[in-house]
């Protein structure tokens, strides 16, 4: 069996070698850049410059990093459990290495097109919270540990909005091939259909990437870097690696699944380099809005949090879900999606605001109560 | 079938207790304590604190008055004026000399703008503590420094400025001094601004603090918290208005008070406290005249009659207390420094049993604690 | 400076100070009046110290709620004094109240009942000055190692390091070893 790559008749092998090495490659070189990005970007928000001194502007700063880290020893608490502490973060990172197979580039620049694609991309994701919680076990800290529940707590529970907001895309689309889904957007991209499930998106996938403001598991001021703490060196880094990772591929599958991908809205079809500039624009779009929320929110509780998900995003992604269900039923005008999903955003950010807005509560111990327990 | 009862024989849970600190990134400095937790939720607290215990009480008998005054700095790094202040103020009294008009309205603005500069330290550190990452300590340490350079220009140090002295001050200001308080007075301004916007009206601070790390009025004062954080319980405690020393009963201000005693409030507090100490020193500038900064005949060598004096002031953390007992000499016999940090942080453990783990970090950081002063 | 001096000279008034009402208060307990320079001092012997001090916290017209500082002064031979710097919240007025230990038996009942404050002033105090704070609900040490309990550094007996000179000629190396 061959399979054709850039045009080339290669044998499955060499041809699953090559797409894994330039996949490898490309993951670590964009990393790096984000990384890079990044600090320059909070750098820009917080009034400062960022790395400037290794290379023209810093460019080389994340290099310089990568072989620190690289260089570092690589340290085992002694009373840890070696398997579980030593593998975990192969398994944070494998499944989000695995997500690169179905990130849709451009059309045809796909490692593999699955018609299950979305499918295989959700079911992938989701195991890397086993090696969160191997990591916060294994290294038999109390801090770790506490970060590892936080983290599979967090992700479990992220994990359905995240789910059923790509659902009710995929059910408009009527696909799970993520390049017939771009292909089904056309001109106008899913977020105009589907605004309510674009912003459940972006939410539950900043609690899956565990990006501020839903860093619980890492939480620097409470939890100390959460199940990272006791890791140094290589096995660091990889978590680092994982981490960008999922911010390139889940950013990429947004822009992808709800902003139309290469899809230019304005014109017909454009040429290859074009939609490629059109593809990176609007994953970077999505990329500097985590950044941006990074530089500029809070972290929220444990309560808050699993609050948030269960009572607001998840029954307004069950209704959404509902509603898509119906148009597609009844055959009813899209315009009914439009409405109904800026409905469910003022919704959401109504019950949002309500809930910030409550009453204070006295906290639920009294004094005499907080007396007794000491 | 399984009952919520046969459950609760079957699931013994056991609580975790965890140490944070000495070194952990939101206990400001050596502060240890063991937290009791049952899932996210702290059932017991017990602070520990001295690492960083000195003995400057001890230091000060064996120095003279004037020596002494640089242990103050040292004892309350982000607010050293207000330090100084307590202590030249003491040895003034046991003295029973007179202070220049002038020397003190330089006071008021010293000690003013140094709370500024604390508070802004407060909320830089406490925006890190509730999970900002960096934007609001950079925004307050810009301010923080602006007002550091001015110190610096004055004192010649930017930390340690030892400027104070029994009678008045060390030396005259810079000339162009009213110029840059009003310059720096513009940047606060701008920097409360700042803050306001990326703190005070953000929804998730708001939700993060606001019900959180509840004291009442009465037990703030059984505890002797002083203070914002007592303010923020809602008692009218600030001794500028209570005890007034300096000229604070010639100036014009407001005391912001709390309703709730929560997070929140001691946050907004601090905010409103900065607004308050511009327009404090607004109208210092105004009122400052050239004059003479020390007294006529100032003894080479300070030497005290016997006796002893209480000093209090209104530190940016609370009541900043010198007690000084004199026998005669050039040195004091008994130097206690009432530490405002010390009695706010016995209320922690009532402020924080029952809250989530994430509450007893900002918890923590609302009282502002500095670790210097606590443990002296 | 004993409890009895001021009694040696004329009787100054204390008309312009709280005392009458603190006299008032303190019925039963033999407190003497000194004036401070700031606040009036009232002595109170340390086996009535606790009473006199709760007298002053429910008294109506004085209720001392707040208790600003808690420290001990060492008089050497003349014993150790305990200083109490109470204040009220609600009437705003200061007083001091001071009570002597002898240097044979340096126990005081702990104010802790009183204020809740009291506790780590306590702990400091009892660390600082070897003096034992009867039912104290927490007598750990405070700033002191937890193990250092046999050495008390604010006392006068307690000696200072050396001061260590890093400049000029006693750097502590000889000449030859240049």
């Amino acid at each position: 069996m061959n399979y054709d790559l850039f045009g080339l008749e290669l044998n499955v092998w060499v041809d699953a070698l090559i797409r894994v090495l330039l996949i490898v490659g490309f993951m670590t070189v964009s990393v790096m850049g984000l990384i890079y990005i990044e600090r320059k970007i909070l750098a820009r928000f917080q009034r400062r410059l960022g790395p400037t001194r290794t290379g023209p502007m810093g460019l080389l700063q994340s290099l310089a990093d990568a072989l620190k880290l690289i260089g570092k020893e690589d340290l085992r608490p002694k009373s840890a459990d070696p398997w579980t502490f030593e593998f975990a973060p192969y398994v944070v990172f494998i499944p989000v290495f695995l997500g690169f197979v179905i990130v849709p580039f451009l059309f045809g620049w796909q490692v593999r097109v699955i018609e299950l694609g979305l499918l295989y991309f959700v079911a992938t994701s989701s195991v890397n919270i086993v090696g969160w919680v191997m990591a916060g076990w294994g290294s038999d800290n109390r801090y770790a540990m506490i970060g590892g529940m936080r983290a599979a707590a967090q992700g479990i529970s992220y994990e359905l909005p995240l789910v059923l907001a790509l659902l009710a895309v995929a059910m408009i689309a009527s696909s799970l091939n993520l390049q017939e889904i771009v292909s089904a957007q056309g001109r106008v991209p899913f977020v105009v259909w589907q605004p309510l499930a674009f912003f459940i998106f972006f939410v539950a996938a900043l609690a899956e990437m565990n990006r501020p403001p839903f860093d619980i598991p890492i939480g620097e001021s409470e939890v100390v870097g959460g199940p990272f703490v006791e890791y140094s060196g290589f096995r660091w880094s990889v978590f680092f690696l994982a981490e960008y990772a999922a911010l390139f591929i889940l950013s990429a599958i947004g822009a992808a699944v709800f902003l139309g991908g290469w899809a230019w809205p304005l014109g017909e079809e454009l040429g290859r380099g074009w939609q490629l500039i059109l593809m990176s624009a609007k994953t970077g779009m999505l990329i500097f809005l985590v950044f941006w929320v990074r530089a500029s929110v809070p972290r929220l509780r444990i309560d808050q949090l699993m609050g948030y998900s269960w009572k607001v995003l998840l029954p307004l992604a069950l209704a959404q879900v509902l509603v898509n269900g119906a148009v597609l039923v009844y055959d009813w005008p899209k315009q009914v999606l439009l409405v109904t999903g800026v409905m469910g955003l003022l919704a959401l950010f109504w019950v949002t605001e309500r809930a910030v807005r409550q009453p204070r509560t006295r906290p639920a111990m009294t004094i005499a109560q907080s007396e007794a327990a000491s | 079938m399984v009952t919520p009862r046969a459950l609760e024989h079957e699931f013994e849970t056991q609580d975790l207790m965890i140490n944070m600190g000495p070194q952990h990134p939101s206990t400001h400095g050596v502060f240890r304590m063991v937290l009791t937790i049952d899932g996210e939720v702290v059932r017991d607290v017990v602070p520990y604190v001295g690492y960083m215990h000195r003995g400057a009480e001890k230091l000060c008998e064996t120095m003279d008055y004037r020596q002494g005054i640089g242990y103050m700095d040292r004892t309350e790094y982000l607010a050293n004026f207000n330090a100084e202040l307590s202590y030249v103020m003491a040895v003034e009294k046991l003295l029973d000399i007179d202070v220049p008009e002038r020397a003190q309205w330089i006071r008021m603005i010293l000690c003013e703008l140094n709370r500024i500069s604390s508070h802004f330290m407060f909320t830089g550190a406490f925006g890190t503590d509730v999970g900002v990452f960096g934007t609001a300590f950079t925004y307050s340490f810009i301010q923080r420094e602006i007002v550091q350079d001015l110190f610096e220009e004055i004192t010649g140090d930017r930390l340690m400025y030892a400027y104070f002295r029994p009678g008045g001050l060390a030396w005259e200001v810079t000339d162009n001094f009213v110029a840059r308080v009003h310059e720096v007075l513009a940047d606060m301004r701008q920097g409360v601004i700042d803050i306001d916007g990326l703190l005070t009206h953000n929804e998730i601070f708001v939700a993060r603090t606001k019900g959180v790390g509840y004291i009442s009025g009465q037990d703030a004062i059984d505890y002797g918290m002083s203070g914002p954080a007592l303010r923020a319980s809602g008692v009218d405690l600030d001794i500028r208005k209570a005890e007034p020393y300096l000229y604070y009963d010639q100036i014009d201000f407001d005391v912001p008070l709390g309703e709730h005693g929560d997070v929140y409030d001691r946050f907004v507090l601090r905010v409103e406290e900065i607004r308050q100490s511009i327009r404090i020193v607004e109208q210092c500038i105004e009122r400052l005249q050239p004059g003479p900064i020390q007294p006529e005949r100032m003894p080479r060598m300070l030497r005290t009659p016997p006796g002893e004096v209480y000093i209090r002031t209104e530190a940016p953390r609370g009541e900043y207390g010198i007690y000084l007992v004199s026998k005669g000499g050039n040195r004091p016999y008994r130097l206690k420094i009432r530490s405002a940090c010390l009695s706010n942080l016995q209320a922690l453990k009532h402020m924080t049993v029952g809250q989530y783990v994430a509450d007893a970090v900002i918890v923590l950081g609302s009282i502002d604690i500095v670790l210097c002063e606590v443990d002296r | 400076m004993t409890t009895d001096e001021p009694q040696t000279e004329a009787p100054p008034s204390f008309d312009d100070t709280i005392w009458s009402t603190v006299d008032g208060a303190l019925a039963g307990i033999s407190a003497t009046p000194e004036r401070g320079v700031l606040d009036l001092i009232v002595h109170i012997p340390p086996d009535e110290v606790l009473r006199g001090l709760t007298a002053l916290r429910r008294h109506e017209a004085l209720d001392f709620d707040y208790l600003r500082s808690l420290t001990a002064v060492d008089n050497e031979d003349e014993g150790i004094d305990v200083v109490y710097h109470l204040y009220s919240t609600t009437h705003r007025h200061n007083v001091t109240v001071k009570t002597t230990l002898s240097n044979d038996d340096l126990t005081v009942d702990t104010a802790t009942t009183v204020w809740r404050a009291a506790n780590w002033l306590e702990r400091e105090t009892a660390e600082m000055f070897g003096i034992r704070f009867n039912n104290h609900p927490d007598p750990r040490t405070l700033l002191m190692p937890e193990d250092m309990t046999d050495t008390f550094p604010l006392r006068k007996d307690h000696p200072l390091a050396e001061i260590e000179v890093l400049q000029g000629e006693g750097m502590g190396y000889t000449e030859e070893g240049q």
